[in-house]
């Protein structure tokens, strides 16, 4: 059994399993019943533990590539800086565009990395790579970010999804779809493509609750009966698929944003990426370890700075928001935020006063789960290329599985072979980690 | 006499920085340029080298520049308006006009008002002689019906500088009595408007030039067609002339040759020729006959074009864009 140091705290050096474990016993399931209630986290000794315990993620995922210059990296007054101003955050000495006040205010509880180098400037491969932190091999296609919290965080017994992924504008999508690779379709994600709650899920009109629970009361007892004196993974496998099929139903109410309050759907805005990333908020308290908000689509080759005029205030909006809730929730420093794209966009300026992919110096930012606020890494005066703390996909991606009690370096294994989750020799950014 | 037929380019000069808007000196090729390192330029075109010379700044992209008489006011993205004294070479006052984005300022034909407007979706009317406010003209919406914040990017007087025409992102056009401040006119043309709901989620285009007619009876107004791929300017350069009294389109003129932005229009002074200059990656000029209803020439330019002037004699065209400034002539 592996043991995740969730807080880094000797108190809380506890098996996340076999606190699950003991702690579903002592609930019962009528508790994992209602869990999709989001009574969980109200009112329990478990939604204690869980706050101290668990860790989620949400990824807002800024598909085609949004300007680090228009966003964390801003450059004014030179020759590739564009219009904006930058303004000063909660920060000391740091300085982020003016398209984000509000994130700007909320700087404490972020860290800017201005240091990216992935090195790709394709949108399908640089996806997979800034999805996955890593290049898949021949024989081997690596999970995703997603799928690896799946499996880590994930329960067993989970009756919600343990991966969830919203990308509602197609462009883009298919280059950045969500992957579990060798892991397999248990983690898996569920992807909400044409609406904010999936297909399928809901019981028939022609079933009401109550038969619906006596026909899995049925099937529970004769499984059980059929059960005694068996053993076999299958027999396990085909239960827990049930179960979780119910759960999953049962969870229909997480994705419905109008059991929100008028005043929280107005907090996070009622535009398609607001609403979302308030369903993930949802989902994330209600136990789902890991949600993908895709905003596509941000590949301003023509009119960069009307795009980022009209989009960064909406993703500055809607990330106060999210910052906001999780921190009136006490979920905060339980929850990591990351915003991240494919690559970022040129400092030059070409004549459509667009700018183009950009791969050598570009930014993301991780909020809360205990990373340190601020900024790390340096490009030059032009944003051309990196001069200090240079950051690849690896790299990230073994900060990200740090910050939440993951060991970056522990082995999955396809066969007899040890598949080490970062590329071999990759150390996390030490300096963000609390 | 202004000859289509006889177009050719007559100079081009590198300019380090992307020239947004320009003022002329009458009857003279002396230019005022409002550029994206956040300065303006003072510049002779006749000169044998051309070697623009800075007068000051601005804190961000200088996008418009206009005479009002011997004042040159520009104004820029970081909401001010700087009037400028061009015979003491001095700056007269550098005050802040607008809680946006200035996208364009302009100078009535006697000289008397000066108009800017802003992403703040207002226009505001100053007096050239003492910078006092005279009116503030609102009634473009301030949100896109997507709810993002809209732009406000044209602005033109009439030839009696008894009107002027404002138009924004979304594509709606008004006209202005300027001395009482009333609209009196509303026009639109969707066309240039390009919302994306299902690929990527936001938009592009917006009516980017007006201008009127030497008869002041017709409206020029041009942008680009709706986009397909809005990552790119990809759309064909479109103008829509309407008369304004009666508030009907008369005519839709689409370049078959030329893609982007038409970021400026002018009449020729006897109103036969209409001229239309902007770009996406590379730049165009059109003539169009108004009277024939048709498009003469379909130029490709060095650069994108963001503004353009013609001189008294309708003979000589200066277009100032990304990174250059180009004459053009046609004498017959």
């Amino acid at each position: 059994m592996n043991i995740h140091r969730f807080c880094g705290s000797p108190d809380h050096a506890i098996s996340r399993r076999g606190f699950l474990g003991t702690a579903a016993a002592a609930i019962g399931t009528a508790a994992f019943a209602d869990m999709t209630g989001l009574d969980i986290l109200a009112n329990s000794v478990l939604a204690g533990e869980m706050k101290k315990q668990q860790k989620r993620v949400i990824l807002l995922w800024l598909a085609g590539g949004a300007s680090q210059l228009e966003t964390w990296d801003p450059k004014p007054g030179a020759a590739t800086g564009g219009p904006f101003r930058s303004i000063q955050t909660a920060v000391s000495g740091v300085r982020i565009s003016e398209l984000m006040p509000k994130m700007a205010d909320r700087m404490k509880h972020k860290l800017a990395i201005r240091s990216l180098n992935t090195k790709n400037g394709d949108h399908g491969g640089a996806a997979m790579l800034m999805m996955r932190g890593r290049r898949d091999e021949a024989n081997v296609k690596f999970p995703d970010l997603g799928a690896v919290i799946a499996k880590e965080m994930g329960r067993a017994d989970s009756q919600v999804p343990d991966y969830v992924t919203f990308y509602t504008q197609t462009e883009g999508r298919s280059m950045a779809p969500g992957s579990s690779g060798f892991l397999g379709s248990r983690y898996a994600p569920m992807e909400l493509t044409t609406n904010n709650q999936p297909d399928n899920i809901k019981r028939l009109d022609g079933i009401n609750e109550l038969d619906h629970q006596q026909r899995a009361d049925l099937r529970d007892l004769l499984s059980k009966q059929f059960a005694q004196g068996r053993t076999s993974a299958p027999l396990g496998s085909h239960n827990e698929a049930y179960q979780r099929v119910r759960g999953l139903m049962a969870s229909d109410k997480l994705f419905d944003v109008s059991q929100e309050t008028d005043k929280m759907r107005d907090q996070y805005g009622r535009t398609q990426f607001g609403e979302q990333t308030l369903i993930a908020r949802r989902l994330i308290e209600a136990g789902v370890p890991f949600v993908r908000v895709g905003r596509a689509w941000w590949d301003s080759h023509g009119q960069n700075f009307e795009t980022h005029q009209e989009m960064v205030p909406e993703l500055d909006h809607v990330m106060a928001a999210l910052v906001d809730d999780l921190k009136d929730r006490g979920l905060l420093e339980h929850t990591m935020i990351i915003t991240l794209a494919e690559f970022g966009r040129t400092p030059s300026i070409n004549p459509s006063l667009g700018r183009d992919h950009f791969a050598s110096a570009w930014s993301c930012s991780l909020t809360g789960a205990s990373i340190k606020p601020g900024a790390y890494g340096k490009s030059d005066a032009t944003g051309n290329k990196v001069v200090e703390g240079e950051v690849d996909a690896a790299k990230l991606f073994a900060t990200i599985y740090s910050a939440l009690g993951i060991n970056p370096h522990k082995n999955y294994y396809l066969g007899a072979r040890p598949v080490p989750l970062v590329e071999p020799g990759t150390e996390p950014i030490k300096e963000v980690l609390a | 006499m202004a000859n289509p037929e006889k177009l050719k380019v007559a100079k081009e000069v590198s300019h380090k920085a992307i020239a947004f808007a320009m003022a002329r000196v009458a009857e003279s090729m002396r230019v005022y340029l409002g550029c994206s390192d956040f300065k303006v330029y003072e510049a002779d075109l006749a000169a044998m080298k051309v070697e623009p010379k800075e007068l000051y700044g601005h804190e961000s992209y200088v996008t418009g520049v206009a005479l009002a008489g011997k004042t040159l006011v520009s104004g820029g993205y970081d909401g001010k308006l700087t009037w400028y004294d061009t015979d003491a070479k001095k700056i007269i006052r550098s005050e802040t006009a607008h809680a946006k984005w200035i996208r364009r300022v302009v100078a009535s034909p006697d000289g008397k008002v000066v108009a800017s407007v802003a992403d703040d979706m207002a226009c505001r009317l100053w007096d050239a002689a003492t910078g006092k406010q005279l009116h503030e003209l609102r009634g473009h919406g301030e949100k896109t019906p997507n709810g993002f914040g809209s732009m406000l990017y044209a602005a033109t007087f009439s030839p009696d500088g008894k009107h002027i025409a404002t138009a924004d992102k979304v594509a709606k056009i008004k006209v202005w009595e300027v001395t009482s401040g009333k609209p009196v006119a509303e026009m639109e043309a969707p066309i240039m408007y390009t919302w994306d709901q299902v690929q990527r989620l936001h938009s592009i285009g917006g009516i980017r030039s007006l201008a009127f007619s030497p008869d002041g009876k017709t409206l020029a107004v041009g942008g680009t067609g709706k986009i397909g791929n809005i990552d790119h300017l990809e759309a064909k350069a479109r103008i829509e002339l309407f008369d304004w009294s009666t508030q009907k389109r008369q005519i839709e003129y689409v370049s078959d040759k030329s893609q982007g932005l038409v970021n400026a229009l002018r009449f020729t002074p006897d109103g036969s020729f209409l001229l239309a200059a902007g770009g996406a990656n590379e730049g165009f000029l059109l003539v169009l006959d108004r009277d024939a209803k048709k498009t003469l020439r379909q130029e490709k330019i060095t650069a994108h074009i963001h503004d353009m002037t013609i001189d008294e004699k309708g003979e000589t065209i200066v277009m100032s864009g990304h990174n250059k400034v180009v004459v053009e002539e046609m004498k017959g």
